[in-house]
């Protein structure tokens, strides 16, 4: 071959200088086999000598000749190939002649062992070096769990005897390698015996030096048969992980560290955190990292039917979202954080199977002061709070899912979760209450001291079923959820009336809660084709429920006598029933579904002063039937173009809580009274939804409106009086209002002003409601419209550098009915700069600030917040794996809560102390390394 | 005596040969996004491998394509069958555009597509990859084939395509051709997609299997001016520093 390519060109040197040769040649041959026997039909390339780029290619007629005609005269690489033949490559020079006429070619037929064995059973790749066949071995289909050996004995070339010793073309192998790298020592039987079949790629067999040869360094000519066994990329096993270290002024402390190791179908993975810096979870891209490919996913409950528009689910027992470690902090007060959690994911892409676990902990210290106006008839009163709280969380969180796909038409899903939580703390509040320009009428001075037990249990099991025909499908569910809690309060309140003479009245009161709930559902979805373009779905739920409350409350100071109006014990079941059916249009993009269901809700309470005890009412037993329908169009205008137009009627029972008979006076300023007669909220639910995405001017655009107007309502009849004995005293209780609207509406835009150098972002919402209260009997409507706006723009001027810069602005009006005078006037305005800078190389600096401003004229309320970070980080290391950082947060000092809200018949806003000026220094060591670029999002 | 077994042994080849090379090779489509974004040279490893680890066998979807071809013209567009068992029968998605249609003894390509939100249709002569042929053999739904690459510095792909040597026509899926046999196999960038012929029907072509849809709606462009577009568009997601296969086909 080497030869041949030589001489070629050694021929083509040569007639270039004499120059006779013409440009255009016609280039024939007649092709054979080996035997002699004319082979028809075969196919004929010309390629570049040089890189075997493909020129030409013709084919032979039924004798085996084949020509190109008028091609350019040059050197070419011709050649043949044919079904059950070797190909063949001959280097042709140019010819002297107008026809270059090779005569008869032959070709080699490929042995039939190697046809049928390797192309055919196995359909492995044959390479074809000049007389020599190498294959892919991968391909070799091997029963799951058969060894390298196994694999081997299938190989045409290869033998291998009882004890496992291996030839290769008659000779001994004697070193077999993994990756290149020696197995377990020196034994050739320790990798062929052990590995798996299915982890190799390449199987490659050569002459390597002996061992003496590579001692010495002299190559003794002789050569020992080798072998490679290649892994396939997806066995390589990998890990990453990352630890962080920091510390800084006021005695501030974080670490956080975390480890994945993963293999084809395992991953494997710990993470933990420590901090007093009010974090008290972990950031969104480490948990990303910590479930691995069981992040995305998990969010079917079984609960099959009507999916929006709610109401169809009798309780919500939580879902992972829930459950999630991740940082949930509410801007108030100090922190204690840890957190500890393992996650393993199986995944064959046949079975998915994922046990994780998580335990966090958080210790919360606030003070909080608050000022609260309410309305009344033709009056309004204010109430002063001071609040200290303290507060431990902690939460073990086991669960475990498995996705088991049988074949192409059944799928298995289980999944189980628990978890067991305690909560303990104190709250103190102090509560002063006047009237605008009047004294203080009363102090209450509140102490709680609560420790509660909850536990949980969630599981579901999804199965589904494809049949035959196109559009046929059926899925059932069940699922099972317990929960239970076990807490206790004891409660002081000291309150003092400013009458003449002032007095004061002390109550003290232990309440035990035992809580429990017991679910069992199941559901039922059957799918049908009724023609191309129309489908059928009907759907049937089921859920039965049982509550049992326990609320046993004594009074110390009378020697722990039961209070018998506050104490109360009752079970209440909810059986829920629904069956639905509606039509889906389907076609060119165009998805129309209306449909009907008809819902059954049977409660049944029986409510006794202690468990065991005669009933105190008649058993209450109430059945709401309703039918609901349901209707949505969602049509893709364009690609990336999608409008949804939905309706929904929606019907959801009402609260446990709200229907109890028994007040809950906790405080004995605020009574908060049940009702067993609510029926529950019927509304009314209209949505749209827009969006576009244009991929060529990388800009997008949404708009989302929805509308509810409700029939039947919960809303709250709050009666406030003042008492000479107590002071003022708030009664509320639930009733049921027709009437009342929610709009709400929300869009988004994003496009580029210059493209890749600077983008713009604007959020804009509105939100109009109308929720009508009864305050001391008097309808009142409360109109609340808030509208925000938010724009920002980025600037990318070059890779080392981000820069953005960003306003909002929120007012939200409150009009009250019974007292127009008194509407709010409630402002959120503010503006943030962010700059991000790569400098040095290795060296980034980080810094935004941010201004906010809180407004409440007729309070008085004006407030300005300015906070400022900064922070610069170095990589060390070649693979970038460490990296120091110095950060200051809150450089002005003034961090601080503030909320500010306008709700039924009041209005207020609540100021909290919180972590403020500090400096931090940090130490990360990262296994792959940091990226040497600025870090797009804000997580770390 | 010794012709008439000759011609009993080739005569299938022959009548290939002849005139009866018409039918539809269907194609089983496999993307893997997390593999499409790993040949992304301007992406970090760090994005890579945390895709890869969070994404696993998820990244992964399937779905069918045609291509329909006598010995002269072929047509390729995707097909209605699903491939996935994930996916709904019952809800109907807009489909993107993208019909091939070639005419080889003119060698002409019409091409319907479309193309960051725009209907376009690309009018040329047929382009030809550079394909190097190389001496790999394997089988590909019972037909033997060859191995031939390409490497398409605009699209950073890297093509390895599998060409049949007894379906001798020019014909392949999506916009490749112009090798000695209908290729059967395409794998993109180690996996990113492979188009794989699961189904060879060799039959009679009915009326207008090989035709583009009645009035194509789309801008007519030329191949050089649809590759500038492309190259423009990689440039941009090139400083952006975003995933480009997303808004155009792979």
């Amino acid at each position: 071959m080497k030869n041949h390519f030589i001489f070629g060109i050694l021929f083509l040197v040569g007639f270039q200088l004499f120059g006779q040769n013409p440009n255009k040649t016609t280039i024939r041959g007649i092709v054979i086999d080996t035997s002699g026997e004319l082979i028809p039909l075969a196919t004929v390339m010309l390629l570049t000598p040089q890189d075997s780029q493909l020129v030409n290619f013709t084919r032979g007629d039924e004798k085996g000749n084949f020509e190109f005609k008028n091609v350019k005269n040059t050197t070419y690489l011709l050649k043949i190939s044919y079904v059950s033949y070797l190909p063949l490559q001959k280097l042709i020079a140019p010819a002297a002649n107008s026809v270059h006429d090779l005569g008869k070619i032959a070709i080699k037929p490929i042995t039939s062992e190697l046809m049928e064995v390797v192309i055919k059973a196995a359909k492995a790749t044959l390479s074809i070096r000049g007389d020599t066949i190498e294959y892919d071995a991968s391909s070799f289909k091997v029963p799951p769990g058969s060894t390298v050996e196994d694999l081997l004995r299938r190989l045409p070339g290869i033998e291998v005897d009882a004890e496992g010793n291996i030839k290769a073309a008659g000779q001994d192998v004697k070193r077999v390698f993994v990756d290149g790298k020696t197995f377990f020592g020196d034994d050739p039987k320790a990798a062929t015996k052990n590995l798996g079949a299915e982890t190799l790629s390449k199987i490659q067999v050569f002459d390597g030096k002996s061992e003496q040869a590579k001692l010495t360094g002299v190559d003794d000519g002789k050569k020992e048969k080798t072998m490679n066994l290649e892994l396939k990329e997806e066995f390589k096993k990998g890990s990453f992980g990352k630890l962080t270290g920091a510390g800084g002024t006021k005695e501030r402390w974080a670490t956080r560290g975390n480890f994945n190791r993963f293999g084809p179908k395992q991953q494997l993975s710990f993470i933990g955190y420590a901090n007093n810096i009010n974090q008290t979870g972990v950031n969104w891209e480490d948990y990303g990292e910590f479930k691995g490919q069981n992040y995305f996913g998990n969010d079917d409950n079984g609960d099959f039917g009507f999916s929006n528009g709610g109401g169809n689910r009798v309780y919500y027992f939580g879902d992972d979202n829930n459950d999630t470690p991740t940082n949930n902090f509410d801007g108030r007060g100090f922190t204690k954080n840890g957190g500890i959690g393992s996650n393993y994911n199986f995944d064959n892409k046949k079975t998915k199977a994922n046990v994780s676990y998580f335990y966090n902990q958080s210790k919360l210290n606030f003070d909080q002061t608050s000022l609260q106006q309410t309305f009344l008839a033709d009056s309004s009163f204010f109430q002063n709070d001071t609040t200290n709280q303290l507060e431990f969380r902690g939460n073990h969180n086991l669960s475990t899912k498995i996705e088991q796909v049988f074949d192409s038409t059944n799928t298995l899903i289980l999944k189980i979760q628990t978890r067991f939580g305690t909560k303990n703390g104190e709250k103190s509040t102090q509560q002063s209450f006047f009237e605008q320009n009047a004294r203080t009428s009363n102090d209450l001075k509140l102490t709680n001291n609560n420790n509660i037990d909850t536990w949980r249990l969630t599981s579901t099991a999804i199965f589904r079923h494809r049949f035959k025909k196109k559009g046929r499908s059926i899925a059932a569910s069940a699922g099972y959820n317990n929960s239970n809690s076990d807490g206790t309060d004891a409660i002081f309140s000291l309150n003092k009336i400013y009458q003449t003479p002032v007095f004061s009245k002390e109550i003290r009161q232990n309440n035990l809660n035992e809580n429990g709930t017991e679910q069992l559902k199941s559901s039922l979805l059957f799918t049908e084709s009724l023609s191309k373009k129309w489908f059928s779905e009907s759907f049937v739920n089921f859920s039965k429920t049982k509550n049992q409350v326990n609320r046993q409350v004594t009074e110390p100071n009378a020697g722990d006598a039961r209070n018998e109006d506050l104490s109360v014990y009752y079970d209440f079941g909810v059986i829920y029933n629904r069956f639905g059916t509606g039509l889906r249009y389907s076609y060119s993009a165009l998805n129309i579904s209306a449909g009907l269901a008809f819902q059954q809700l049977t409660l049944n309470g029986r409510y006794s002063a202690d468990k065991n005890a005669p009933l105190l009412t008649d058993p209450i037993k109430k059945t709401y039937q309703n039918w609901t329908p349901n209707t949505s169009i969602n049509y893709e205008i364009k690609n990336d173009f999608n409008l949804e137009l939905s309706y929904a009627h929606t019907v959801e029972e009402p609260r446990l809580t709200d229907l109890q008979p028994i007040p809950n006076v906790n405080n004995p300023l605020y009574r908060q009274e049940g009702n067993p007669n609510l029926s529950p909220t019927r509304s009314h639910d209209f949505g749209i939804n827009l969006n576009r995405w244009d991929p060529a001017t990388f800009s997008s655009i949404g708009v989302n409106l929805d509308y509810n107007v409700y029939d039947s309502r919960i809303s709250q009849n709050i009666t406030t009086v003042f008492i000479d004995t107590i002071g003022f005293q708030t009664i509320s209780k639930p009733i049921n209002i027709s009437g009342g609207t929610d709009l709400g509406g929300w869009s988004w835009a994003s496009f580029p002003i210059i493209k890749t150098k600077i983008t713009a972002r604007i959020n804009a919402n509105f939100g109009i409601n109308n929720r009508i209260t009864f305050v001391n009997d008097l309808k009142n409507d409360t109109k609340s419209s808030r509208i925000g706006f938010r724009p920002s723009f980025t600037f990318t001027p070059n890779r080392r550098i981000i820069a953005e810069i960003s306003g909002n602005a929120g007012i939200t009006n409150v009009v009250y009915s019974i007292q127009k005078s008194q509407n709010q006037k409630i402002q959120n305005h503010g503006a943030a700069a962010t700059i991000k800078a790569q400098f040095f190389k290795k060296y980034f600096l980080e810094t935004n600030f941010n201004y906010a401003i809180y407004k409440n004229d007729r309070l008085g309320f004006d407030q300005k917040i300015p906070t400022w970070n900064a922070s610069v980080r170095r990589l060390f290391g070649k693979k970038n794996r460490l990296e120091l950082r110095l950060a200051a947060f809150d450089i002005f000092d003034k961090n601080q809560y503030i909320r500010q809200s306008g709700w039924q018949n009041f209005v207020s806003r609540t100021e909290a102390a919180t972590l403020a000026r500090y400096f931090m220094a940090s130490a990360s060591y990262n296994l792959r390394g940091y990226e040497l670029k600025i870090k797009k999002n804000n997580w770390d | 005596m010794k012709k008439l077994l000759f011609l009993l042994l080739f005569a299938p080849i022959f009548t290939f040969g002849q005139q009866l090379l018409q039918g539809r090779i269907r194609y089983l489509k496999t993307s893997n996004w997390t593999k499409q974004m790993a040949s992304i040279d301007y992406l970090t490893p760090q994005q890579k491998e945390k895709s890869a680890y969070i994404w696993g066998n998820r990244a992964e979807w399937k779905v069918y394509c045609n291509l329909f071809f006598d010995e002269t013209r072929s047509k390729y567009e995707d097909s209605d069958e699903q491939a996935d068992i994930k996916s709904d029968d019952s809800w109907s998605n807009r489909k993107d555009i993208f019909c091939v249609t070639r005419d080889f003894s003119n060698n002409l390509t019409r091409d319907l597509m479309v193309f960051l939100g725009k209907n376009l249709l690309v009018e040329d002569t047929i382009f030809k990859p550079k394909w190097k042929i190389l001496n790999d053999m394997k089988e590909v739904s019972g037909h033997l084939c060859m191995n031939a690459s390409f490497h398409d510095t605009l699209r950073m792909q890297q093509i390895v395509a599998w060409f049949a040597l007894d379906l001798p026509i020019s014909v392949g899926p999506e916009r490749f051709s112009g090798l000695p046999g209908a290729i059967l196999e395409i794998n993109i960038n180690n996996g990113g997609m492979i188009l794989s012929a699961d189904k060879i029907d060799i039959r009679p072509i009915s009326v207008g299997e090989l035709d583009l849809p009645k009035k194509p709606k789309g801008k007519k462009i030329s191949e050089a001016d649809f590759r500038a577009k492309q190259a423009r568009f990689f440039k941009e997601k090139r400083m952006a520093e975003e995933v480009p296969f997303w808004g155009i086909r792979y």
